[in-house]
């Protein structure tokens, strides 16, 4: 298709000017010093091991599914972990949408050699019946708009939901002990994966004829950077993988002076995720209480006795919200089926508050119109 | 016959909506919808330049890229890809910019119950969001027969494994396409 060229997106030169002339006075067109990072905003999904991973403008998506399949010949008793990545075109438009490009052959191989040459997943424990059976661990990772720096996001979207995976406990039963039994989440409360530390990759991007160093670039700088190298570090400094393929050439010194940036961010970034999951599981584990219709209304951890009234209602749309919204769903405290409508109106409502959250300031304005139309369109049916 | 649904609806009660416009930064337009527990996500690019081989290059043209949340591409992702691509063929005005291709990319976040339903809808938003003329809005919603031979709508992953059959509707003002799914013999 002759169109896809003139839809690529190419920098300008005046853009390219202003972004190295701003640089050689130390200031990033998006206003940070060349030393920090965007802000990451770490979300987990409604099921076990998915999670969303936002850094600045960047969006990434994690999946994490398991499966029993037979092992390797090699490796019979260790179970597998395989890396999905896909650029989705609606991550940018030039990406197309067959095969993967150079890009994301590229990311997949950094995210995979973190994980599993570092050893940060225990593959050993994921083996079920030596040589017959398997755990084969699947992370898809989506990219969904590409704000620049996708590696760094797409690592911690897959730590994120390998954090939360949870893979159902299974036991050797049977006659002779060779029959496999996969007990349910009803049964059996599922295990979390074994991770014995959180390999970060961090991108250092070499922008200009003298190589100034930036890190986490974004999209525009991404365009015009001269080199580009990825350390994978974990929190106790240990170094788990380099890559500068190519690009213009560095001296020593500027990679030693990587590397011990690169430390001193992972310590951060791996607080961040650690608490995100901390959290996570902690409202996990409240949700679950609250299955035994039993126990409703006695279990109160301090502020959160409107969620589980939720919980206990089955509103499961309004719980979904409410997680994702910083403000309690005052509406729907009070409960039971006499006032649902007045729930669907609190969700639309608070839809328009989640709107504003997600998107940025210029979303704001137009929340009015469009979501009215939909409280609108919901209340058709009630004849 | 009243017959309590799992979650506590009544047959003809929706889950709780929620939409958000305009949440991806480099698509020109984009819209999250949620029904209860089934998220999608839609992003419009377009209009682009020029269209593909086979399409009429006197009209634009759409191009629906459908991206289950894990799993390779199969029929089932292609067949919803053509369905939403008729549906949104239908409600786009497709003289308005000749040669030129509008894509439309639906992510799946979660899936539980009335999945294409929700892409329908979460596509028309983005479309919106991204101005694209359109002649009226789509609206969609699914109807199962249950056991009993009542009508449920909007059922969950559960419920639809339930079912005899299922219907999707969508409406601009009108019924647009009706498109049975179902097994069974349908009495009434």
């Amino acid at each position: 298709m002759d169109g896809r060229l003139a839809n690529r997106w190419r920098l300008t030169v005046n853009e390219k000017k202003f972004i190295e002339t701003a640089l050689a006075s130390n200031l990033r067109i998006d206003g940070r010093n060349p030393l920090e990072y965007r802000k990451i905003i770490i979300k987990f999904g409604r099921e076990d091991g998915s999670s969303e991973v936002q850094l600045g403008q960047t969006h990434v998506m994690g999946f994490v599914t398991g499966q029993l399949v037979q092992p390797y010949q090699d490796r019979q008793n260790e179970g597998m972990l395989l890396i999905f990545t896909e650029f989705s075109p609606m991550a940018g438009p030039s990406f197309d949408p067959g095969h993967p490009g150079e890009s994301a052959v590229e990311l997949g191989r950094i995210v995979d050699r973190g994980l599993r040459d570092s050893r940060a997943v225990d593959t050993e424990s994921l083996c079920v019946l030596s040589g017959k059976l398997v755990w084969a661990i699947r992370i898809d990772l989506h990219i969904v708009d590409n704000g620049g720096n996708l590696i760094d996001a797409a690592n911690i979207a897959a730590l994120a939901a390998l954090l939360t995976f949870r893979r159902p406990e299974c036991t050797l039963g049977g006659d002779d002990g060779q029959e496999v039994i996969v007990h349910p989440p009803e049964e059996r409360e599922p295990l979390p994966l074994i991770v014995h530390h959180l390999p970060v990759a961090i991108t250092f991007a070499f922008l200009g004829s003298e190589g100034k160093l930036v890190v986490d670039p974004t999209h525009s700088e991404e365009a015009v950077m001269a080199g580009r190298l990825i350390a994978t570090v974990n929190a106790n400094g240990d170094i788990c993988a380099i890559q500068k393929a190519g690009g213009e050439g560095v001296p020593q010194s500027a990679i030693m002076h990587c590397l011990q940036l690169a430390s001193m961010c992972a310590i951060s970034i791996t607080k961040k995720i650690n608490s995100a999951v901390e959290a996570y599981s902690t409202e996990r584990a409240l949700r679950k209480i609250k299955r035994h219709p039993t126990v409703a209304g006695n279990v109160s951890v301090a502020g959160s006795d409107v969620k589980e009234q939720n919980k206990t209602v089955e509103q499961v749309g309004g719980s979904e919200l409410s997680r994702h919204h910083i403000e309690r769903l005052k509406v729907v405290s009070e409960e039971t089926c006499s006032s649902r409508s007045n729930d669907n109106d609190g969700d639309i409502k608070s839809s328009e508050q989640g709107g504003t959250s997600r998107g940025e300031s210029k979303a704001m304005n137009f929340l009015g119109g469009p979501s009215n139309w939909y409280g609108a369109s919901t209340f058709q049916y009630f004849f | 016959m009243e017959s309590e649904r799992d979650d506590g609806r009544s047959p003809s009660q929706l889950r709780p909506l929620s939409c958000a416009r305009n949440v991806l930064h480099r698509s020109h337009g984009s819209a999250s919808w949620s029904q209860g527990d089934t998220k999608v996500l839609a992003a419009v690019y377009g209009p682009k330049a020029g269209t593909k081989k086979n399409e009429n290059p006197e009209k634009a043209c759409i191009e629906v890229i459908w991206k289950p949340k894990t799993g390779q591409i199969g029929k089932q992702e292609k067949e919803f890809e053509m369905i939403l691509k008729r549906t949104l063929q239908s409600i786009c005005i497709l003289t308005l910019n000749p040669n030129t291709t509008t894509s439309i990319i639906i992510q799946v976040v979660n899936d539980d119950g009335a999945l294409l339903v929700c892409a329908i809808n979460a596509a028309c938003a983005a479309l919106i969001d991204a101005g694209i003329p359109l002649k009226h809005l789509a609206v969609a919603i699914c109807c199962c027969l249950a056991e009993g031979g009542y009508v449920i709508l909007d059922p969950t992953k559960l419920e639809e494994q339930k079912m005899r059959g299922f219907a999707y509707l969508v409406f601009p003002n009108s019924i647009v396409s009706v498109l049975p799914k179902g097994s069974s013999h349908v009495e009434g």
